[in-house]
């Protein structure tokens, strides 16, 4: 135990010796590493804010039913029990047109314009709150309820809701095949500066296997190196994320003030800082591990 | 100690560098290994030191076959030699200190029981005032003693040394051998491997093995006193 302690706080201070040997050449691969991983950071970030964004009005989605202007009072009544006996509708609200039109009169401050109407131009309406929310249950209640009697138009609220879905889905996968390319590149780069580092002590490595270093000995720096390689780049990937949304996010405030909600995009979370942090780790494991297979031992027996 | 039993070595794409070699040297033996260079005596060192593995024959150091360890346990049989290269093979990108160090590091050993050891070892060789030097500023010599105290630092009982006297001046291969027979008078066994038939400057008071290798064959393995 205590020989294994040994061995990992040696390699891992040869490595830090090194880091600072080369400091500026290895902030440069760790900002390399960092602007990698920023950009899918960053759209990860702001499609989990949108979408929490749609899910929150979704939850709300409605669907308004308007009856012809001129039919008679048991029309509604029709509808109301066909309502009543739909499994798909959770529940609904009646609203009369003279109501509708008292809504509209307290909700504006121009009064002088509606009481200059000859007749209320409101219909009746039905607000249904679905009882499934998703887009092929919606669609089929929107047909059920279009067909019947006296219904002049059948709204549904959450339509551009649909719409923004369709589109975060289309990001997500966007972001996915961005994400595993970059970490290809990722792959690459960080494989790529070990093997560098490996030519440069060629000697050592030679001379410490003549002389009896086993293959982990010889491993496991370099293996540390790419951790810390991924791990300081996806420190540096949080810091760009965090600097880039706070930036955007001053002049969302302000665009968005202006539509009277308040919508700004999540910074990232101590969970999914630690998650870049660790996954940026593996991956610079992984990557150094496969250098270090690759190109260590293909001379010796 | 090491015992050779039938032993051939062929190196794929060329011909026999060893055919047939058997002996046997016993602990603290001073052993020469004689011959004209692409006789086989690097390849012979090699063997010895479990860095190659014979094609055909069997090599036993300590009573292990070598040819049967796992790779695994190779680089622990290594550890018990003492390896002293024919081109050094010093790291010059580290002070003296550092490059006897490796060796331990290697062993797991650090700090202050280390820094003991080295000293103690740059100290044997006459290099304790240059342990912060870099070994590209050393002469050939003090190079040859600096691949030696690394190769002792570990205290390994066998001393294995490719022609530790190959490019100095006599007076500076008298001091190099001066030291290999000080090893070999507190236990160590010491294996030199040299191109000229035995060097005027070899210590006559020490009796020693020669084996004289003639293209890849062991043509005489005697005891000179």
């Amino acid at each position: 135990m205590k020989s294994w302690l040994t061995q990992h706080s040696q390699a891992l201070k040869l490595v830090l010796s090194r880091f600072k040997a080369n400091l500026l050449n290895t902030l440069f691969i760790c900002l390399a590493i960092g602007v990698t991983l920023a950009l899918p950071s960053i759209m990860y970030t702001v499609l989990s804010s949108l979408s929490g964004l749609a899910n929150n009005v979704k939850s709300e989605s409605q669907i308004s039913v308007f009856l012809s202007a001129d039919q008679a009072v048991d029309t509604a009544t029709a509808i109301k029990a066909a309502l009543e006996k739909n499994a798909e509708v959770k529940s609904f609200k009646f609203v009369a047109k003279e109501d509708a039109l008292k809504q509209l009169e307290t909700a504006t401050a121009n009064n002088n314009v509606l009481s200059s109407l000859e007749q209320n131009p409101l219909p009746d309406a039905f607000f249904i709150t679905p009882k499934n929310l998703d887009a092929a249950s919606i669609e089929s209640l929107k047909n059920d309820l279009a067909k019947l009697e006296g219904i002049e138009e059948v709204v549904v609220d959450g339509a551009w809701i649909k719409r923004l879905n369709y589109l975060i889905l289309i990001g997500q996968k966007a972001m996915v095949i961005i994400t595993s390319l970059l970490g290809f590149a990722l792959v690459a780069v960080i494989g790529n500066t070990i093997r560098m580092q490996i030519l440069t002590q060629q000697a050592e490595i030679e001379v410490s296997q003549l002389i009896g270093a086993t293959k982990s000995f010889i491993r496991r720096p370099f293996l540390y190196l790419g951790a810390l390689y991924g791990l300081i780049g996806g420190l540096f990937a949080l810091f760009i994320t965090y600097a880039v949304i706070s930036v955007f996010n001053q002049s969302l405030n302000t665009l968005s003030r202006e539509y009277q909600t308040d919508f700004s995009i999540n910074l990232p979370d101590i969970t999914s800082g630690s998650v870049v942090c660790l996954l940026s780790l593996v991956v610079g494991l992984v990557s150094a591990y496969f250098a270090v297979s690759k190109s260590l031992f293909k001379n010796i027996n | 100690m090491i015992t050779f039993d039938n032993v051939t070595k062929r190196y794929p794409g060329s011909h026999e560098a060893l055919t047939n070699v058997s002996f046997t040297i016993n602990q603290g033996e001073l052993v020469y290994v004689t011959g004209h260079s692409g006789a086989g005596k690097s390849t012979l060192l090699k063997l010895m030191a479990a860095i190659e593995r014979p094609t055909t024959g069997t090599v036993l150091i300590n009573n292990q076959n070598v040819s049967k360890l796992k790779s695994g346990t190779l680089p622990y049989v290594r550890r018990k030699f003492g390896l002293v290269f024919q081109d050094h093979k010093l790291l010059y990108d580290r002070n003296c200190y550092h490059n006897v160090a490796l060796p331990l590091s290697i062993n797991g050993i650090t700090g202050q029981d280390a820094g003991k050891r080295i000293r103690a070892a740059l100290d044997k060789v006459r290099l304790l005032d240059k342990e912060k030097a870099m070994p590209i500023t050393l002469s050939g010599g003090e190079q040859q003693r600096l691949a030696i105290a690394r190769a002792v630092v570990s205290r390994p009982s066998i001393l294995i040394a490719d022609e530790p006297t190959g490019n100095l001046d006599k007076v500076y291969a008298a001091d190099i051998l001066q030291l290999f027979n000080a090893f070999q008078q507190v236990g160590v066994t010491v294996i030199i491997a040299t191109h000229d038939a035995l060097g005027n400057s070899q210590n006559e008071h020490v009796s020693s093995k020669i084996l004289h290798l003639n293209q890849g064959r062991l043509v005489k393995a005697e005891v000179a006193v």
